[in-house]
């Protein structure tokens, strides 16, 4: 995937370190989402039973991993339509020049997010029918029988509406509201929390208002972090309109994104039979993998006070900084976090 | 960006009214025989219950007796949040083991063990080996148990029959068949539509050479 032009080779050594920023923040949270991923279902697989025929490993660790792909297209569709918001419309001759190298882009991973979606769904009927190569009937009657199925599948339909929408940006550009594009974005990762876990309980619409707050939350935070970083760093009069905007978007993001997190785990773990709080944060898998996303939560605090107190003043005053390095930083986390959400989704709460 | 906000909010409304109603992960409450108890007779079922209702079908629930053994017997039922397997008649003395993998109503599958012991041989054991010695264990109950000769193949292949039935219900319907007609058709329309403007998107963005390629299926994971 290659995002960012080759810098021409006289460029200079400031825009050849933003080109390489660019290239480490895209490898770096694509491989920690993927590292992530597979030690998480690695330490919380199936228990296997004996005499009853186990997905193999072809099932067990691509499914999370297409399923993790998923969202990481999905923050990006969502970082790149948000990005308009961000840069403003004020100054098309400034942000017209990105906005027409990010809209395709846009198109392109929203059919990255429907394509793993449906593969998504394909691989967990393989995963119920254990053996078998999953024939259309059986992916069917997966979809008709089980919710998440269905969640999948009205997911890669905002996907690919979001591809149709994206398109008609490419080619009207600006007039076709920003709002429209990111609502429909957000839409798509709606039902994602539904191929999750979920209690029986009267608290059930409560922690999934938690759960959907979270998802949005943590997309529009990547998301945002993701497309100003990759394409907004070069040019410092628009970075310095940019990243204040961004950063409040943030603020935000990170407290929801906290609070949501905590009150969902936690509750979905108190309202498990069987489940002992605390003791279970440290004897479960699913404890474990909380424990981590806290842990990931807190490791992004210092940087994030880092580019918001300290970078985020010079970054207003046109100087030269080194904030691309600092997001790379703070997206190889988020990726790892994303990792670890998806095997928490997987895991057996109990 | 408040303006955003309320639509946001609208859309998460609208989606948890529509959504569907509480779908739950199991968790394996209890179970006849109970995990780890020790009883003299042979059950003539098990009984696995668990904390809300499983779904039907995709169930599996076997009995594995000591030396390797099957002793499930029939097919398995769900009632409720209980799956019931019966029990061909058990062997020799010693530690049986319940494996099961049941669809939670959350749509993931869980798998877990329960085991229970056999104090006094059944009669499986008895009836092929009177001394009922443990070394020809496996030889003794192999006979024992006719019904689930070759248990593992038959649950598949019921539930394989089921879903190609309600697979063949469904495309009587025109349901599955024409919706996946429909969904096609407009995924070409889209896939030529991206085709086209990145194409005619890469002219205007020839400064940035990174513009991806216009095959984004290619980038399947």
């Amino acid at each position: 995937m290659t995002l960012t032009a080759d810098p021409p080779a006289e460029a200079s050594p400031d825009v050849r370190r933003l080109a390489t920023a660019r290239r480490l923040i895209v490898f770096g949270l694509i491989s920690s989402t993927v590292v992530a991923v597979l030690i998480g279902s690695a330490f919380t697989g199936e228990e296997p039973a004996p005499g009853i025929p186990m997905p193999g490993p072809f099932v067990v660790y691509g499914l999370p991993v297409v399923r993790a792909m998923i969202d990481l297209a999905a923050v990006a569709v969502v970082g790149l339509t948000v990005l308009p918001k961000l840069l403003g419309f004020g100054d098309p001759s400034r942000t017209e020049p990105v906005m027409s190298r990010v809209r395709p882009l846009a198109v392109s991973l929203a059919w990255v997010w429907a394509l793993c979606a449906l593969v998504t769904i394909v691989f967990q009927a393989a995963e119920l029918n254990p053996g078998q190569v999953p024939s259309i009937g059986t992916v069917v009657d997966y979809v008709s029988s089980v919710g998440a199925g269905q969640g999948l599948l009205f997911s890669t339909a905002c996907a690919l509406a979001s591809a149709g929408i994206g398109l008609l940006a490419v080619r009207f550009g600006e007039s076709v509201p920003a709002e429209l594009r990111i609502v429909i974005a957000l839409f798509g990762l709606l039902p994602i929390p539904v191929t999750g876990h979920a209690v029986d309980s009267v608290w059930h619409d409560p922690i999934m208002i938690s759960m959907e707050l979270h998802v949005l939350g943590a997309a529009l935070w990547t998301g945002g972090l993701l497309a100003v970083m990759l394409f907004v760093t070069a040019d410092r009069e628009l970075l310095a309109t940019t990243l204040p905007k961004f950063s409040r978007l943030a603020t935000l993001c990170l407290v929801v994104v906290s609070l949501s997190g905590l009150i969902s785990g936690l509750s979905t773990m108190a309202l498990t039979p069987g489940v002992e709080l605390p003791g279970a944060i440290v004897t479960t898998g699913y404890g474990w993998l909380l424990v981590a996303k806290v842990v990931f939560t807190l490791m992004l605090l210092p940087i994030a006070a880092h580019i918001r107190y300290r970078l985020l003043p010079r970054v207003e005053r046109r100087e030269g900084t080194a904030v691309a390095m600092w997001a790379v930083a703070e997206l190889v986390i988020m990726g790892a976090a994303y990792g670890v959400a998806v095997a928490l989704t997987r895991a057996p709460v109990g | 960006m408040r303006r955003l906000l309320t639509a946001l909010m609208l859309a998460g409304a609208t989606l948890l009214i529509a959504a569907p109603p509480a779908q739950a992960h199991n968790v394996l409450t209890g179970s006849d025989p109970k995990d780890g108890a020790t009883i003299a007779e042979g059950p003539s079922k098990i009984t696995l219950e668990f904390d809300q209702p499983v779904r039907q079908g995709f169930s599996q629930v076997t009995v594995i007796g000591p030396g390797g053994a099957r002793f499930e017997q029939g097919k398995v039922s769900v009632n409720g949040p209980k799956v019931t397997m019966g029990v061909a008649p058990l062997g020799s003395a010693g530690k049986y083991v319940v494996g099961y993998r049941v669809l939670s109503s959350d749509g993931h599958p869980i798998s877990g063990t329960i085991d229970f012991t056999l104090s006094e041989d059944g009669p499986a054991a008895t009836g092929a080996q009177p001394a009922a010695s443990t070394g020809p264990d496996a030889e003794s109950t192999e006979p024992a148990a006719p019904a689930p000769a070759n248990p593992p193949a038959d649950p598949p292949a019921d539930s394989n029959a089921a879903l190609s039935a309600q697979a063949a219900e469904a495309a009587q319907n025109g349901g599955a068949s024409m919706a996946v007609l429909w969904v096609g058709a407009a995924l070409v329309l889209l896939l030529i539509g991206t085709v086209v403007a990145l194409r005619r998107a890469k002219p205007a963005a020839s400064a940035s050479p990174g513009t991806p390629s216009p095959a984004p299926g290619g980038e399947s994971a």
